[in-house]
């Protein structure tokens, strides 16, 4: 097991079984995340990329193989503790954004600090902190049907960044802006990579995400065809 | 979980409450009839059993009562007691006493030229049982009885049985200790009208040194010594008191002692109105569960990104329920605040309820019913209809807690 790996998963298999065809989403998977990383594990649909990303955030557990957070196997955990996990260690950012529509941008990036049961006043001056980072301190108070996608989207960021977790895991978090948006937004994860050392690893297919990528793995039919790293 | 987490999370769930503004408020709405109908009811409920009881005592029981041993159980004649004025002021100064006044008893038959009828002829101290009992204050017709005077006070349907008039005179007969039967004539002064259709009927006021004469009872003697408080709640401690100064020969009874039944009475009615919490419970939940499993369904997978970013089951569990939580303490406010004013004016007019008179007569109530806000009223409203509200979200937020975060991700 390598000691300075984040996650890490060895000979994953992962099979879906809920429908009247079995499907084998990923087939014997290994990869390593050490701190510092922006990877991107790219491919195309139906390729085992949102699995993968799945396993790796502690959202659900392999058919076979096992996946190890900072050496801790996470089949071993239960449903309660991996939510905790995920709490304090693992910042998500989702395709579709996912802000919670009744709260602010500041009060939905504050919610994981409130789950972590931060003081209201250190939350709120945290999460005033990382919005004014990402330059979007003035969306504050608004609410997220009053912001555009890349706006919603950046809000998220810092939504997954507020925590200082050990990682970012992104879903195509591009997927659903346009390009010159989603390249900002790119900007922005890159810097957070670069002078903070945040660890990000995305799964998307859009080539813009794919060329920021120093770390490259290329997926497809559930197994990693290649590795690229720049 | 800490309190500052929790109220964070209540904060949120207010939120939530205003998202489909139409629903929280139809729900609302039946919470706040539901307060308001459980309030009044139960106010005007207690109001009416309380008169009944309140009634009873100041038209005849008072607070505490002193007999010699063994008349309440078997209240005959020659059961009397003596230095009945030595004991009244030694009771009199107890301070927590507001009257006392002495009664001879007895069980007789008055009778006019046209008719006849058995009653309880009460033997008073016109004066003292003013303090005690408010007879003197039901009189419709004539005044009230002299200290000396062959006089009799009777009831309105009592003398439409007799077929007597103010002025005419009726005789009264009882059986004496020695057994002979006592008679006197008496002049009806007085007609008196109260809530109790029964006492009417059945009860004759004489002044007290008259009813001794007629009973040839010694003129210090009693059957009863009737006490007033200034507070009902003080009644056992008194009697414990009592008891312990006077000769063995007397026993001191508290009212619960006298009217059991109507105390039983009291108390069942408040235990009634359980059933009706009960049932207003019962028809508010299916409404605040089918509320709240709509508003979790369409929510779910938001419910499954909350947990994809590390939300407990619990603390989900408690956005849920805290949610239904504050419609049932919102709901519970609103209504208090609409029935308040209502009760104010009802506390103050009255219910009028004169077109059920008779038969509110014959339970020893009033026609017109005053309701009482108590302290267990307010207590069981706040806590019943929030914990409704809080159960209902049982099962929606059992569902909640069933999403699984990737299910959500994929659906979102």
């Amino acid at each position: 097991m390598n000691p300075n790996a984040i996650v890490q998963a060895e000979q994953v298999t992962k099979i879906y079984d809920d429908g009247a065809v079995p499907v084998q989403a990923l087939r014997g998977v290994s990869l390593t995340i050490e701190p510092g990383e922006f990877t991107v594990i790219a491919g195309p649909s139906g390729s085992g990329k949102t699995t993968l990303l799945n396993l790796l955030g502690a959202l659900d557990v392999p058919t076979d193989g096992r996946v190890f957070f900072e050496g801790q196997d996470l089949a071993m955990l239960s449903r309660r503790e991996r939510a905790r996990l995920r709490l304090y260690k693992i910042g998500f950012v989702f395709q579709a954004y996912n802000l919670i529509p009744v709260l602010t941008a500041l009060e939905n990036v504050e919610f994981v600090l409130l789950l972590q049961g931060v003081p209201e006043r250190e939350r709120r001056r945290r999460a005033l902190e990382v919005l004014e980072q990402l330059g979007i301190g003035e969306l504050a108070h608004k609410r997220p049907h009053e912001m555009s996608g890349g706006q919603q989207q950046r809000v998220a960021v810092a939504r997954a960044v507020v925590s200082r977790p050990r990682l970012v895991l992104a879903d195509e978090p591009t997927a659903n802006l346009d390009s010159t948006t989603g390249v900002r937004l790119l900007d922005l994860m890159e810097q957070l990579n670069r002078e903070q050392g945040v660890t990000f690893v995305f799964s998307s297919h859009d080539p813009q995400v794919i060329e920021r990528g120093r770390r490259l793995l290329w997926l497809r039919d559930g197994r990693i065809e290649r590795e690229e790293r720049k | 979980m800490r309190f500052r987490s929790v109220i964070g999370l209540a904060r949120v769930a207010w939120r939530n409450l205003w998202r489909n503004r139409r629903r929280t408020l139809i729900v609302l709405s039946s919470v706040v009839v539901g307060v308001f109908v459980l309030v009044l009811f139960d106010t005007l409920n207690t109001g009416m059993v309380e008169q009944m009881l309140d009634n009873q005592l100041r038209l005849h029981i008072g607070h505490v009562q002193i007999h010699r041993r063994g008349y309440h159980a078997n209240p005959v004649v020659e059961r009397f007691f003596r230095n009945a004025d030595a004991l009244r002021q030694q009771v009199a100064a107890a301070p927590e006493v507001r009257a006392v006044a002495p009664r001879v008893l007895v069980h007789g038959l008055l009778s006019s030229a046209y008719n006849n009828g058995g009653v309880q002829l009460v033997g008073v101290a016109p004066e003292a049982e003013s303090l005690v009992t408010f007879i003197a204050e039901q009189l419709v017709a004539g005044r009230y009885l002299a200290a000396e005077d062959p006089e009799v006070l009777i009831g309105e349907r009592l003398a439409r049985k007799l077929e007597v008039r103010l002025g005419d005179r009726v005789v009264a007969m009882a059986a004496r200790p020695d057994g002979q039967i006592g008679s006197e004539v008496f002049r009806v002064v007085g007609l008196f009208r109260t809530v109790s259709a029964d006492f009417d009927r059945t009860m004759a006021f004489i002044p007290i040194d008259r009813a001794r004469a007629m009973l040839g009872l010694p003129p210090d003697a009693a059957h009863e010594l009737v006490v007033l408080l200034d507070d009902v709640r003080q009644a056992d401690a008194l009697k414990t008191r009592l008891q312990a100064g006077l000769p063995d020969t007397l026993e001191v009874l508290t009212y619960r002692d006298v009217v059991p039944l109507l105390v039983m009475q009291r108390d069942l009615y408040a235990e009634m109105m359980y059933l009706i919490y009960l049932i207003i419970g019962v028809a508010l939940i299916f409404g605040i569960i089918n509320a709240m499993l709509m508003a979790v369904m369409e929510r779910l997978p938001e419910f499954g990104v909350l947990r994809a970013l590390g939300m407990s089951e619990g603390r989900l569990f408690l956005l849920v329920s805290l949610e239904s939580l504050l419609i049932g303490l919102l709901g519970t406010a609103i209504g208090w605040a609409l029935s308040l004013p209502v009760y104010a004016y009802l506390a103050r007019y009255g219910l009028d309820l004169a077109v059920f008179s008779e038969a509110l007569a014959a339970f020893g109530v009033g026609s017109v019913i005053y309701p009482r806000l108590t302290l267990r009223i307010v207590w069981n409203a706040w806590l019943t209809i929030p914990l409704v509200a809080w159960l209902g979200a049982l099962y929606p937020a059992w569902r909640a807690l069933h999403v699984e975060p990737i299910e959500a991700m994929r659906a979102v």
